[in-house]
């Protein structure tokens, strides 16, 4: 009647190990492979060519201008997202008259669809948008075409809209991590006469630091592949162009060159792996005032 | 003094929440409004004149642009999806709990790492496969690569093994077969995760864009998000059109985000918290 232990086991695990294989082991190992050829797929057949794609990226002046630009990205949305996020979440951490409501509020934009919200913000960012005659009001200059037609300004607008987007996210993330903080040290602290400043930066602070740390490290590694914001709203062009981008336009448009393209997944691959692990090790050493 | 204190506190503490509340909520107000604008009308005008509301955009939608199949297409696809993840995420995680041998403690590892691989990689591999394997521009292809997600299997083994397996022994010992132990005695048991699963797996595919994108190409196929980006206004950007398109994919997730917030709320910091 009953089936083997082993045989149940496999049974229960089979739809994961099936998934696993077909859509994630050989894909990864396949594209690995793939960088190492110049295949094209309208092309029949491809030859093995070694380290070719992945110098011929590094001279290519669109891949150099992707890196930078996905490096900006990263680099200027996360201390600005976690800053935010972690002001926000104690702003509404102590309980008070419509906690709850601000806490939705700020929480919805990220639940919301990136194609939606990039649809938007296309609004909000063109000529004669609330965008344009906010900064107006503020004496900023206005690009004559919007902030997403110009090489100057259409990067920050979306990285912007980056940010508003995915605070209310990490600020739930830190309210979590707020609620185990034990209150006992609070109410010792202040006994001891000791300043919100000083309970925040003695207590809080520290306590909170492997939230921080893995807030940012999942920030990174979702913003390092920043593509859908970037292809809803300009195409790569205007000095937008991204790497998951890059990989798009080269190997799934026009030459379809997916050896070119799976060898700059590859890339960037290397240094979400390589920026997840200094940024963990970074953290571990630093001593308890940040 | 303390009350004085305290309420300049309230004061100082809404006067910072209040300009971030329009901050955070304009945007989505602002597509809710051009979504009932008449077309034509200039936008910038827009909050002054809150008299003319329609909605002819929304039925233009479905019987010109044909939203209805992006919309049905959505709905399809999240319901198959999410009964898939519920079904085989609870199936993986309970052999993982409760079968301890090495190669499902490799298996878990596996679980662990595929939760942490950008899925940029599998772009362009995922896509030669799909066409290779006559996947490509199907339903199957929208379908099948997702049916178990590791997020579900991590989140589900976790509260699987803070069930105590007395229960399921005293069934056994009833003489009930392993399956029937599996389905009857442990799932029904494992509801409050598995509707934390199902919401979000709901969700992350309703508002999926990249996969759906690249592995499609009939206008047939096309889910809202696809349908969304790839609208096109017959000359400037149909701004009350899109809106009103944007408005119906995100009606859904704000009506089951007010009424499921604690699920939502715990199935997001479940994860992140534990690690």
């Amino acid at each position: 009647m009953s089936l083997p232990r082993s045989a149940t086991s496999l049974a229960l695990t089979s739809p994961w190990t099936i998934t696993l294989a077909a859509f994630w082991v050989f894909p990864v190992a396949y594209s690995l492979y793939m960088g190492f050829t110049d295949y094209r797929l309208l092309a029949h057949g491809h030859a093995w060519v070694g380290w070719d794609n992945y110098r011929e990226l590094f001279a290519d002046p669109a891949f150099l201008s992707a890196l930078r630009n996905t490096f900006i990205f990263v680099l200027g949305t996360i201390p600005l997202t976690t800053v935010l996020a972690l002001g926000m979440a104690l702003l509404v951490d102590r309980p008070f008259q419509g906690r709850a409501f601000f806490r939705s509020a700020f929480f919805l934009p990220s639940i919301t669809s990136m194609v939606v919200i990039a649809l938007i913000f296309m609004n909000l960012y063109q000529r004669g948008g609330y965008v344009g005659l906010l900064a107006e009001l503020v004496g900023l200059p206005v690009p004559a075409n919007g902030f997403l037609y110009d090489n100057g300004t259409a990067l920050f607008a979306i990285m912007a809209m980056d940010v508003w987007m995915s605070v209310g996210y990490y600020m739930l993330i830190f309210l979590a991590g707020l609620q185990a903080v034990p209150h006992e040290l609070y109410e010792a602290a202040e006994i001891n006469g000791a300043s919100a400043w000083r309970r925040f930066r003695s207590i809080t602070l520290p306590l909170l630091r492997p939230v921080a740390l893995f807030v940012i490290v999942i920030n990174s590694i979702k913003s390092f592949q920043v593509f859908v914001e970037i292809f809803v709203m300009t195409r790569g062009k205007f000095d937008t162009m991204t790497c998951v981008y890059f990989v798009y336009e080269n190997g799934l448009t026009t030459a379809f060159r997916v050896g070119y393209a799976s060898a700059a997944a590859y890339v960037l691959l290397v240094i979400i792996a390589l920026f997840s692990v200094a940024q963990f090790a970074l953290m571990r050493r630093r001593g308890p005032a940040w | 003094m303390v009350g004085s204190h305290s309420r300049a506190h309230a004061v100082a503490r809404y006067a910072l929440l209040v300009p971030l509340l329009v901050l955070m909520a304009f945007p989505l107000l602002w597509m809710v409004r051009v979504a009932f604008m008449p077309t034509g009308t200039s936008l910038a005008l827009g909050l002054g004149r809150l008299s003319s509301i329609t909605l002819t955009n929304f039925y233009d939608l479905f019987v010109q642009a044909n939203l209805g199949r992006a919309l049905l297409n959505s709905v399809v696809v999240g319901i198959l999806v999410t009964a898939g993840n519920i079904f085989f995420c609870f199936m993986a995680a309970y052999g993982l709990a409760r079968y301890r041998n090495l190669g499902n403690r490799l298996l878990f590892a596996s679980v662990v790492l595929v939760l942490m691989i950008p899925a940029h990689v599998v772009i362009i591999p995922l896509y030669v496969l799909c066409q290779k394997a006559g996947l490509y521009d199907s339903y199957s292809a929208l379908i099948l690569p997702w049916l178990v997600s590791p997020i579900g299997i991590f989140l589900v083994k976790q509260y699987i093994e803070s069930i105590p397996p007395a229960m399921e022994e005293a069934a056994r010992v009833d003489g009930a077969g392993e399956f029937r132990i599996i389905f009857r005695v442990v799932m029904p048991l494992c509801k409050p995760a598995l509707a934390v699963l199902a919401i979000q797996v709901f969700f992350t595919n309703w508002n999926s864009f990249l996969f759906p994108f690249i592995l499609t190409s009939s206008d047939t196929l096309r889910t809202l998000p696809v349908a969304l980006a790839l609208y096109q206004g017959h000359q400037a950007i149909d701004w009350q059109h899109l809106m009103a398109g944007s408005t119906l994919a995100v009606a859904p997730v704000l009506a089951v985000f007010l009424l499921m917030q604690r699920q939502i709320v715990s199935g997001i910091t479940a994860g992140a918290i534990k690690q």
